[in-house]
């Protein structure tokens, strides 16, 4: 039994806030907003997995949120320059990428401490970011064919769900079912260890951190393509509650580990939270103040991860 | 850990069963302020939120905290939560132009504040920045006697300080003998008076002795430009500092004779706020035809330029 709580303890806990709020909060189970909910958690989800996924390899991503904003700028300028959409997108992909490579080398290479490599990756993104659209967000009518990346339907299935399960399964199978997940997940538990084991640690780590911005850029262009703008902060909201939604994953499923299943329900809980509270009139600092707690009460739990993460050298 | 986890759960059980238990069932409207740190938006949601209260309606405020997927996430909450009417301080209509569709579609009436125009809103309350802007510039260029050189601290990406940098320039156009120097655009909205202090010490430095003015886009940029000018010893009036936007802090700067901030067109934004949850009475509940309160896309208010004076009557 305490097996069973310890690792779907906070699991249950979310469920029961979802019933919660089907129950108390007026017209939360209402389809409209169960599919809204579903849409915003896919930026959050999709941002949270590549901050788990780096996280799996034990190194810090703090770059995720300026990288991403960095992204959604380079697809709404090449938008805004009447380039191919999916040029648009490559280039914003391409770009994100890069930048994880980026902290990939530092931390490997360089050996700069990743909490260290990717603040400093954070400041150029942002410094790009501001350089390309000089403060003023590029907003326009985008071609649909771009936005419909976000705001299209499939079978009835919004894309923004789509993308958001195609990149849970990517990243689950990634860390499960391959070899290299398997070496990702021992470089985290034991760098040393799965050295003399012979495992690539530092190929290990440039991969985490590569993934964590390739995951950044698909959620600057969907977040780009839902909102028709790109603004050189737009992502930056999403930065303490993606670290939240993994802390959070980390109380559930396989405790005290990042994990794909519990990041993406931590996110949908997170979202669930934000909406439910809306609905019953909770003023915006009750949110803060919420938030706030989930992420004590996460940390506490996942702390020595977390800590191994963070204070390395 | 499985006590602590009981305990949680508990706490926050009982925190939300009170929440769901505080739920009126009255009229309900929904306050968005774009970005609770800039004092402005703060000032209109809250004093909108207090109005709402006084008629007995439910409110549900909300800070998009300056992050346009928050904005539009708690618009997609105010529409699933079928509110009676929304109103928007500081908001961005062309940005989240889907939700100000669907709030329409659903028959929710917004109102915004200062956020410019859309097509889907009832109108928006703004002071007339055109006119604010030209009456803030003139008041200037007359300290300074329609001469010599100035320069100027702006903020783009907002619309309203935009408008009154453009009306500056055309202010500008027509009094030649008064030159503008040099002039920066502050662009992050989260650590902008870093780059308010950095821009403006950069102005100083490069136009030493020759500045006989400054004029700044919001009150906001006054504050760290009159501490600046402080530092390195200018009394009021040898440097006229002139912006927009008033408040209790600005008064006091007027007022106070260690300070070279000169004069500021106050706008009334909790008037902004009231004016809002009237509209929403009159069209909303009392079904009056929104002609009745404006008949195009603005609803203008009165701004009011406060200087030596007349400070000492908003000092009260």
């Amino acid at each position: 039994m305490k097996s069973f709580i310890e690792r779907y303890g906070t699991a249950v806990a979310g469920l029961a806030l979802i019933l919660f709020f089907v129950i108390f909060a007026p017209n939360f189970a209402t389809p409209a907003n169960l599919l809204n909910v579903l849409k915003d958690t896919s930026f959050l989800a999709i941002m949270a997995l590549g901050f788990a996924l780096a996280l799996t390899i034990a190194e810090l991503d703090l770059s995720i949120a300026e990288v991403a904003s960095l992204g959604a700028v380079v697809a709404g300028w090449m938008i805004h320059k009447q380039f191919d959409p999916l040029l648009a997108v490559v280039a914003a992909l391409a770009v994100t990428a890069s930048l994880g490579g980026f902290n990939g080398f530092c931390v490997t290479k360089l050996r700069v401490p990743s909490l260290i490599a990717t603040l400093g990756t954070a400041a150029i993104a942002r410094g790009l970011a501001f350089m390309l659209t000089q403060g003023v967000a590029f907003v326009g009518r985008w071609p649909t064919n771009f936005t419909g990346l976000a705001r299209g339907t499939s079978f009835g299935i919004p894309h923004l769900v789509m993308w958001m399960a195609v990149a849970t399964a990517f990243a689950y199978v990634l860390v499960k079912w391959t070899r290299t997940g398997a070496h990702m997940t021992a470089t985290g538990e034991s760098d040393e260890a799965a050295r003399l084991s012979g495992i690539a640690t530092a190929r290990m780590k440039r991969i985490g951190l590569f993934l964590s911005g390739l995951f950044a850029g698909i959620t600057a262009v969907l977040l780009a393509a839902n909102l028709s703008s790109a603004s050189p902060n737009m992502a930056g909201d999403y930065f303490l509650y993606a670290i939240a939604a993994v802390l959070l994953g980390m109380t559930m499923f396989e405790p005290g580990k990042p994990n794909i299943p519990g990041t993406v329900f931590a996110a949908l809980v997170l979202k669930v939270l934000g909406n439910g509270l809306v609905l019953l009139g909770a003023h915006y600092y009750v949110q803060d103040i919420v938030l706030g707690v989930i992420i004590i009460g996460s940390v506490a739990f996942s702390a020595s991860v977390l800590k191994k993460a963070a204070f390395k050298v | 850990m499985v006590t602590f986890k009981k305990r949680m759960l508990a706490t926050t059980a009982i925190a939300l069963g009170l929440l769901a238990a505080s739920t009126a069932q009255a009229f309900e409207v929904g306050v968005i302020g774009f970005q609770f740190s800039a004092e402005t938006h703060a000032r209109v949601a809250n004093a909108a939120a207090a109005a709402a209260k006084a008629k007995g309606w439910s409110v549900t405020v909300l800070n998009s905290e300056g992050a346009l997927p928050k904005h539009a996430e708690q618009f997609d909450a105010l529409i699933a939560k079928k509110v009676d009417a929304i109103i928007v301080a500081m908001g961005k209509p062309i940005e989240a132009d889907a939700q100000f569709k669907a709030a329409k579609d659903k028959g929710i009436p917004v109102i915004t504040v200062q956020s410019g125009s859309s097509p889907h809103a009832l109108f928006d309350i703004q002071s007339n920045e055109y006119k604010v802007g030209a009456e803030a510039a003139l008041y200037l260029f007359g300290q300074m006697g329609y001469q010599g050189n100035m320069v100027s601290a702006r903020f783009d990406l907002n619309a309203a300080s935009r408008i009154r940098g453009k009306i500056l320039e055309q202010v500008l156009s027509e009094n030649q003998a008064v030159k503008e120097l040099g002039k920066f655009s502050m662009a992050r909205t989260q650590s902008w008076r870093d780059d308010v202090r950095a821009g403006m010490q950069a102005l100083l430095l490069q136009n030493q002795g020759k500045i006989n003015g400054i004029w700044a886009s919001f009150d906001g940029q006054a504050y760290i430009i009159d501490d600046l000018l402080k530092a390195q010893g200018v009394k009021k009036g040898q440097i006229p500092l002139v912006s927009i936007d008033g408040g209790p802090e600005s008064y006091r700067r007027i007022a106070d004779p260690d300070s070279t901030f000169l004069a500021t067109v106050t706008i009334p934004f909790e008037e902004m706020g009231v004016m809002a949850i009237d509209a929403i009475d009159s069209i909303v509940v009392k079904k009056q035809p929104k002609s009745s309160i404006t008949s195009g896309p603005y609803l203008f208010t009165d701004a009011v330029l406060v200087d030596k004076n007349n400070v000492q009557k908003y000092l009260k």
